[in-house]
């Protein structure tokens, strides 16, 4: 039996060069659906990977209550001095609580690639801002100095927006300001934005003493509901207190869903059509070698190896048209830089992720699609009248 | 029976094959449709631009304010024929995930700058001479069941009254619609002053304003003399056509259009390929019959015609069935996608360009196997010498 | 009787390969109006190749097919196309009828070429398939029928146009001899009755009996000719 199923598929397999056009259209056609799926799973995940790389869970941030992003928030300088004094707050070695009051604007800052106006954050920050992120750096330059108008930009900004390169002067409204420095957090949103010293930004705002957002290190993760405790037992405080992995966990959500719910249809209804051609070419198989399968199986070969041969050849053009797909999606997108809306208004810059994840996903939309186009063809082969044999 | 008996009996001579292609070149403009239609309605702020609709915003960003006092000053441009402003509120019913797009405006001017907007004189008077009133667009009045003479509160996740809370009540006193279907109506409008005397902070600031000038041709004109008058103030401001302001918006969500170009691009080169070598496999099956037929007198371009209109057809089959099953699907969607993309519905110059795309597409798979078709020589045809 | 075909110094080669091939050399014939030719021979003796000329289907090499005051081998495709639309119906060894029409539309299919009106044309049709006797098979489609009907749907086609030569490519090479003997003897009805000059290739001496003479060609030349009266 097995020697059967061997000699069938090698025959299948061998007569490819046959339909090699036919072969050809089916594998490219597949290999096509699988980079439309990879490169919005690709986006997607790059997308999410930006987002959920960001938090840590043991920073708190702090919002007015039912504001749900930074930019819709406002809080006071009371306030802040209140949640400094709170519990489970983590002090540095000056015994100093390490909590950043900050407080941003949206700048326009010109896309790169479109040469379009977008939305960038220019954020103004306390001094414990840089230890409140893991991970960050001064990649060039040197930090700000406290009260002049001096901006460090991240990483992504470079990558993707024009004109805020070290030493330049930029214009924002009618204040003018000197980038001194580039600063990375390893990938995560903080690398689309801009920063600046906290009074420097209330000033040139006219925000008095207000800022949007408090920062704080927490003692320990756990350590969020004491101050959860503490903000809801005083009247002051009315604020929404999330550890900064929940906060951009639900920040992240939209935008990927959308992403993927655009992209998972789109695939399949690429799948089905591409289904078409792999059922077509398998069709074509069987047909061309009606008479071949026949005197296979009037000299004895069992049906089941003639499906069997069909069937291989079947799965064999989809996986090879998974691969290149996948290939092709890895060499073309991975790691490309891209920026969209975020949540909270302003451009986020990612980079595609190709995952091993959804490459297994890529290669088994392959399959599915080469089992079902091999199916039927294959039944037929198991089937094909004995006296096709002298069919010409 | 003519020529196009035989060019159908040929296209189904193998129905399972036929279906099969019909059946991919059907998907791939059931994608081209789909994403058509919603390319073409999120673009369509741009295009449902009036040309003489100005916009103007602070310098710094959109999202920033800008005086109150500004207002005034913009009237007294030469050319501007009406001014108005709007804040923005960020409204939302109940609960923060019941959106609600709402502005703060001044009513009559921006009746005035926006009058493709419509609504029962009694109803517009009633806009104008009540306090609370909120003026609500038709397809959100649908979405939330709401009709003249309610009472909603709506809250701002952004802007708190004097009192700490950040509520405010409105009575739906009108329902707008617009003149053309496929300008959005799912937002809400109510009074500045209303809005604007309970604020907690960032009192007598504006959002933005739009203006209308009294000729598209001195639109350049009057963007400079706008941004001139506030240039060095704390706040200066950038104009520009409304038309130009929605697509940069729209360009801030990243090159959807080179995205949806590289999915309909990946589907069409799909079928291209498919239906594109069936078809020549399909003729080369039939060398024979073709041979017969010259044999009987039937001339080369005839046959040539044949094979070409055989492929065309089966395109446009195939390409009908994928327009009509996207236009299903999209008037099948449009309730769903109402908040998220107002007015959906299939644009006729989407369906235009499906046709010339189904009849390229056919002519494209199709001249290859005519062109083969036409060279076959009897002789060999028959196999014989 | 007048002269239907000269053929006149004909030559005819082709190259298999590096290797010229030649068929016939300096051949010269007349064929004339209202005669019935069995031309017979061993395979490669040039049978098919001499009716294809005749035909207008393949030209010579060198030398001329005149046929009523026409170079049919000067002709352009087109003009070929259309001489052999009005002038001549084939019938083949495999019947060569198309898979996807019945036996009507089969019948049908020359008089596309024509300007006849589709009730005329109908009419046609019924009279061709009346001649052959399948008139109650018009609605069968080539596969529902056996290979004696085909090959006379075959001759119902190759009449309807009611041209003046009738070319034969082993007609009865595929049938029993029952059928073949039913579509000799309406071959042999149509050169009698309605006039039809008949030219049929074959290696089966007893088929070519129905025909008025027999031409032996051996190496691209004739080697006997018999003369059988009828």
């Amino acid at each position: 039996m097995f020697d059967q199923i061997a000699a069938v598929t090698l025959i299948n397999l061998r007569s490819i060069p046959q339909r090699a056009l036919l072969s050809g259209a089916t594998v490219f056609s597949i290999a096509l659906v699988v980079m439309v799926l990879l490169g919005f799973l690709a986006m997607s995940s790059g997308f999410s990977k930006t987002m959920q790389g960001t938090g840590s869970a043991d920073v708190a941030v702090m919002l007015r209550t039912g504001s749900q992003t930074e930019l819709n928030s406002g809080l006071s300088v009371d306030q802040l001095r209140l949640i400094e004094e709170a519990p489970g707050i983590a002090r540095d070695a000056n015994d100093i609580p390490i909590v950043s009051g900050e407080l941003f604007v949206i700048v326009d800052g010109i896309k790169r690639a479109s040469q379009t106006e977008a939305n960038l954050p220019l954020r103004g920050v306390g001094p414990a801002a840089q230890s409140l992120r893991q991970g960050f750096t001064i990649v060039e330059g040197r930090t700000y100095e406290a009260g002049t108008n001096e901006l460090i930009v991240g990483e992504g900004i470079i990558r993707e927006f024009a004109g805020f390169d070290l030493g330049q002067t930029i214009r924002l409204g009618s204040n003018e300001w000197v980038v001194v420095g580039i600063f990375s957090t390893g990938g995560t949103v903080f690398d689309s934005e801009i920063w600046t010293d906290l009074t420097v930004i209330q000033n040139l705002y006219q925000r008095g003493t207000s800022v949007q957002s408090i920062r704080a290190r927490l003692t320990s993760p756990e350590a969020i509901e004491e101050v959860r405790a503490y903000a809801e037992n005083d009247p002051r405080l009315n604020l929404d207190i999330q550890s900064e992995v929940d906060y951009f966990a639900s920040q992240a959500g939209g935008t990927a869903m959308l992403i993927t719910y655009l992209g998972v249809p789109l695939s399949i209804a690429m799948a089905i059509g591409a289904l078409a051609g792999a059922w077509n070419t398998m069709y074509s198989s069987v047909d061309t070698r009606m008479r071949e399968i026949a005197t296979l199986r009037a000299i004895g070969f069992s049906g089941f190896a003639a499906a069997f041969g069909t069937m291989v050849e079947s799965l064999a053009l989809a996986g090879l048209g998974g691969l290149i797909g996948a290939a092709g999606v890895y060499l073309l997108f991975n790691g490309v830089s891209a920026s969209t809306l975020g949540s909270s208004f302003t451009q986020v810059v990612f980079s595609f992720a190709v995952t091993p994840m959804s490459v297994v996903l890529g290669l088994g939309l392959a399959l599915i699609v080469g089992f079902l186009g091999g199916i039927i063809p294959a039944i037929r082969a198991a089937t094909v009248p004995l006296l096709a044999v002298h069919r010409s | 029976m003519n020529d196009f008996t035989l060019i159908r009996k040929n296209l189904f001579r193998k129905k399972m094959r036929a279906i099969l292609l019909i059946f991919s070149i059907m998907i791939a403009f059931l994608i081209f449709g789909a994403l058509g239609a919603f390319y073409s309605v999120w673009t369509s702020g741009s295009s449902s631009a009036a040309d003489n609709r100005l916009v103007t915003v602070n310098r710094i960003n959109f999202t920033v304010s800008m005086p109150f006092a500004y207002w005034g000053r913009v009237e007294g441009v030469e050319g501007v024929t009406n001014v108005s402003h709007a804040s923005w509120f960020g409204g939302y019913y109940q609960e923060p995930a019941n959106f609600v797009q709402t502005f703060a405006v001044d009513p009559e001017s921006w009746l005035a700058v926006y009058s493709e907007l419509t609504m029962p004189d009694e109803q517009r008077a009633a806009f104008f001479n009540t306090r609370d009133c909120l003026l609500v667009g038709a397809d959100l009045a649908t979405q939330y069941g709401w009709s003249v003479g309610d009472r909603i509160p709506l809250l701002s996740n952004i802007w708190q009254k004097q009192d700490g809370t950040s509520s405010w009540d409105f009575e739906v006193c009108a329902v707008f619609d617009a003149e053309d279907d496929t300008l959005p109506t799912n937002y809400a409008m109510f009074h500045y002053e209303y809005y604007n005397e309970a604020l907690a902070f960032n009192r007598d600031n504006i959002g933005w304003m739009v203006l209308t000038t009294i000729d598209a041709a001195q639109n350049d004109r009057i963007m400079r003399e706008i941004d001139s008058l506030f240039a060095n103030s704390p706040a200066e401001t950038e104009t520009s056509t409304e038309a130009a302001f929605n697509e940069a918006f729209a360009a801030q969500f990243g090159n959807i259009a080179l995205i949806l170009l590289f999915v309909v691009g990946a589907a069409f080169m799909t079928i291209l390929m498919i239906v594109g070598t069936t078809m020549v496999m399909a003729i080369n099956e039939r060398t024979k019959e073709i041979g017969v037929m010259k044999t009987l007198g039937f001339p080369a371009p005839r046959i040539f015609r044949m094979v070409l209109i055989e492929s065309i057809l089966l395109s446009l089959v195939g390409g009908l069935l994928g327009l009509g099953l996207a236009t299903l699907a999209v008037a099948g969607s449009a309730a769903a996608m109402a908040a998220f993309l107002p007015g959906l519905s299939m644009p006729p110059l989407v369906l235009s360009i499906g046709l010339a795309l189904a009849i390229g597409l056919g002519f494209i798979t199709g001249i290859i196997p005519a062109i083969n078709a036409q060279r076959v020589t009897i002789v060999t045809a028959l196999g014989k010498l | 009787m007048t002269d239907l075909y000269q053929l006149t110094d004909l030559s005819k080669g082709y190259t298999r390969g590096r290797e010229a091939i030649t068929i016939f050399e300096q051949l010269t014939m007349s064929i004339q109006e209202g005669d019935f030719i069995a031309i017979m021979g061993p395979s490669g003796s040039g049978k098919t190749t001499l009716l294809n000329l005749l035909g207008g289907i393949d030209r010579p090499s060198s030398g001329s097919v005149d046929c009523q005051g026409v170079r049919i081998d000067k002709l352009s495709q087109g003009k070929l196309a259309k001489w052999r639309a009005a002038n001549v119906g084939f019938i083949f060894q495999f019947y060569n009828l198309m898979p996807t029409l019945n036996a009507a539309q089969n019948v049908e299919l020359p008089l596309l070429l024509t300007n006849l009106s589709g009730k005329a044309r109908k009419e046609r049709v019924a009279t061709a398939l009346d001649i052959v006797g399948l008139a109650d098979r018009a609605r069968h489609s080539p596969r529902q029928m056996s290979g004696g009907q085909q090959q006379r749907v075959a001759i119902a086609r190759a009449i309807v146009a009611d041209p003046k030569v009738l070319l034969c490519d082993e007609p009865t090479g595929d049938l029993d001899r029952k059928s073949a003997d039913e579509i000799l003897e309406t071959l042999q009805l149509l050169n009698k009755d309605l006039g039809k000059t008949i030219i049929m290739v074959t290696h089966d001496p007893s088929a070519a009996k129905y025909a008025r003479r027999e031409l032996h060609l051996d190496k691209g030349r004739f080697v006997e000719a018999a003369e059988l009266a009828q």
